[in-house]
């Protein structure tokens, strides 16, 4: 326990709580509180790493670089698939999905205990958006749950390869082109974040002038300072942009749109 | 409408204190009256726009960087027969490309543009590396920044210098336009046999998607906890408050782990500057250490061999492959065959 730690575990305030009155669940183990929904997430994932093992033992290759749970094959569309033929993918997909939903819900409850804003669950569930976007909506789009990428090292680089050169060149897919920008982009305005504190943080002086040297810092070099609050609004906003293009770059291809070479020449 | 978007002038909030390092530069102007624009408060930035500092360096690297920009535009209307019109209208496709081999003063149309150019814009950029110096001096910051200005430097370095005399030629360097870029970056992963299994590329993307990952933290973490001041960083790191211990607790009681509000930091300036310094390596190394990262990667067991790939010729092919690309250009006769919507 951090030293102030004591301070902060508190019981209630959590979903079982304010329906029965009760909640069984509402404790820590070591580290990390529980909750209802991190016994639903450890169920999960307990569920969809054994499975997991389970197929890979079956493939008979426990290479960490080849080890391989392959989607399934185009002949089974959107049916249930033979357990070594895509069925061992669709448990896994199901039980990580079902894994990080109560973990972002297990976040609100965490944020609910420290009474603070639920900007991280918000910004988690933008990112799983990222992941039911590639293994599900766009397959069931497509009609073929062949389209989710293979679980593994190797294999989900063949699929982003392999995915690019389908529809012709990615990168005049504009909403790629907008995603690559932001992740850019953030890397940038993250250099600067980090270079700002690190470079300030040591002078043994008032806090208020090391802010203004912050301030007169930026001014000084850019003709402009966000501040110290808008620094993180701005962060937050361009990984939110960066996610929503990133959804938007898979979600059209091959779904509206399926050669983005012509896609600028259609007539 | 001007009283609209910004409110009355106003005197800088914070004054500078005085410095030898501002009266020692002959170009030293603090230029502009700040003013606020109050359209900012929507967005909840701060609103207080300038004053700018110009100084020898800054002014400098603004001077090459528009006299790049000039030799951009004059080529765009040399490539267009001087029709402002046109050169805006296919702006997407206008370009200017570097020369063959590694000699200098070409003629214009023959990669001269280019030269003279990336020249300007290189010397822009050390210049702008001049004045981060500077005005790190005059704040008295420790020299973070400008290690991630130069770590930015040493990946487009690569791209625009190291590896094309590494190869022998300017033209492995790409050409400036839009389109002529993004060109680039798809023939050069393809030219040494598919950049996603260079290792160091497949590092670069880590860092770069862990740095919008980063952000989304912490930028999500601090305006979560923002009403208990977390957001005072420098102060936090120095004496916590309840807003810091929040943040905290947060990620140890998420996921068993948790930064405090000055490691964060260390991660994120990390994180950002790994994204360009492993790109710069995956650059030099290709077509040094490999000619094909496919082939390596099937060498060093990162990748199964897809099919009957014949090996041997991949790696028998010339270094230099002549890329001849098409202009593409709309035929009559695929109007009908083909419109790149799905029916």
């Amino acid at each position: 326990m951090l030293e102030f730690e004591s301070a902060y575990r508190k019981p209630g305030n959590t979903l079982l709580g304010q329906l029965f009155g009760v909640d069984p669940f509402d404790f820590w183990v070591g580290r990390f509180y529980v909750g209802l929904f991190g016994i639903i997430a450890a169920i999960a994932i307990a569920i969809g790493v054994g499975v997991l093992f389970i197929a890979v033992g079956q493939y008979g290759d426990w290479d960490l670089v080849r080890a391989n749970i392959p989607a399934p094959l185009r002949q089974f569309g959107l049916g249930p698939a033979p357990f070594l033929q895509g069925g061992a993918w669709q448990v896994v997909v199901v039980f990580a999905t079902i894994s990080f939903v109560a973990w972002a819900i297990r976040e609100v409850e965490i944020c609910k205990k420290l009474e603070m804003g639920y900007h991280v669950p918000a910004m988690y569930s933008l990112a799983i958006s990222a992941w039911v976007v590639l293994q599900v909506i766009r397959p069931l789009w497509m009609g073929c749950w062949c389209e989710g990428f293979d679980l593994s090292y190797s294999g989900h680089l063949t699929w982003v390869s392999n995915t690019g050169f389908r529809y012709m060149n990615f990168y005049l897919n504009p909403f790629h082109a907008y995603a690559v920008l932001g992740f850019f982009l953030t890397a940038m305005v993250l250099a600067m974040h980090g270079s700002a504190i690190l470079g300030t943080y040591h002078t043994d002086k008032d806090p208020n002038v090391e802010m203004l040297r912050e301030d007169n810092f930026w001014r000084d070099y850019i003709g402009y300072s966000i501040g110290e609050y808008g620094i993180h609004r701005l962060g937050f906003y361009l990984a939110f942009y960066t996610l929503i293009m990133s959804d938007l770059c898979i979600l059209t291809s091959g779904t509206l749109v399926s050669d983005w070479v012509k896609f600028w020449h259609p007539f | 409408m001007a009283t609209m978007l910004t409110g009355p002038r106003v005197e800088p909030i914070e004054p500078f204190e005085p410095s030898q390092l501002d009266t020692d530069d002959i170009l030293g102007i603090r230029a502009g009256a700040p003013f606020r624009l109050e359209l900012l408060r929507e967005f909840k930035v701060d609103t207080q726009l300038g004053t700018i500092w110009l100084g020898t360096w800054g002014l400098l690297s603004v001077a090459l960087f528009l006299a790049g920009s000039g030799v951009l535009i004059a080529a765009a209307l040399d490539a267009t027969g001087g029709s402002l019109l046109d050169a805006v209208k296919y702006f997407a496709n206008v370009q200017e490309l570097p020369p063959d081999g590694l000699g200098f003063f070409h003629a214009p149309r023959s990669g001269g543009f280019w030269e003279l150019n990336m020249l300007l814009w290189a010397g822009a950029v050390l210049a702008w590396a001049g004045r981060c110096y500077d005005r790190l001096r005059r704040h008295k910051w420790r020299p973070y920044l400008l290690f991630a200005w130069l770590s930015a430097i040493s990946l487009t370095s690569a791209i625009w210098v190291w590896h094309p005399l590494l190869m022998g030629s300017w033209a492995d360097a790409p050409g400036l336009g839009l389109n002529a870029d993004l060109d680039w970056a798809q023939n050069f992963s393809v030219l040494w046999g598919n950049f996603y299994y260079n290792p160091w590329h497949q590092l670069a993307i880590f860092f770069l998607f862990g740095s919008t990952m980063l952000w989304g933290m912490h930028g999500a973490t601090i305006l979560a906890t923002s009403a208990e001041g977390s957001h005072h960083e420098v102060a936090e790191i120095k004496d916590m408050h309840s807003g810091s211990h929040k943040s905290m607790l947060f990620w140890r009681w998420t996921m068993g782990f948790n930064a405090n509000p000055k490691t964060i930091h260390d991660w994120i300036w990390w994180f950002s500057v790994g994204v360009v310094l492993s790109s710069a390596i995956g650059i030099i190394t290709t077509g040094w250490v490999t000619n094909d990262w496919y082939v390596w990667a099937v060498d060093h067991g990162t990748v199964e061999q897809y099919g009957p790939m014949t090996r041997d010729a991949i790696n028998q092919r010339p270094n230099q492959v002549k890329l001849e690309l098409p202009v593409y250009m709309p035929i009559p006769n695929e109007m009908t065959e083909y419109t790149g919507v799905n029916k």
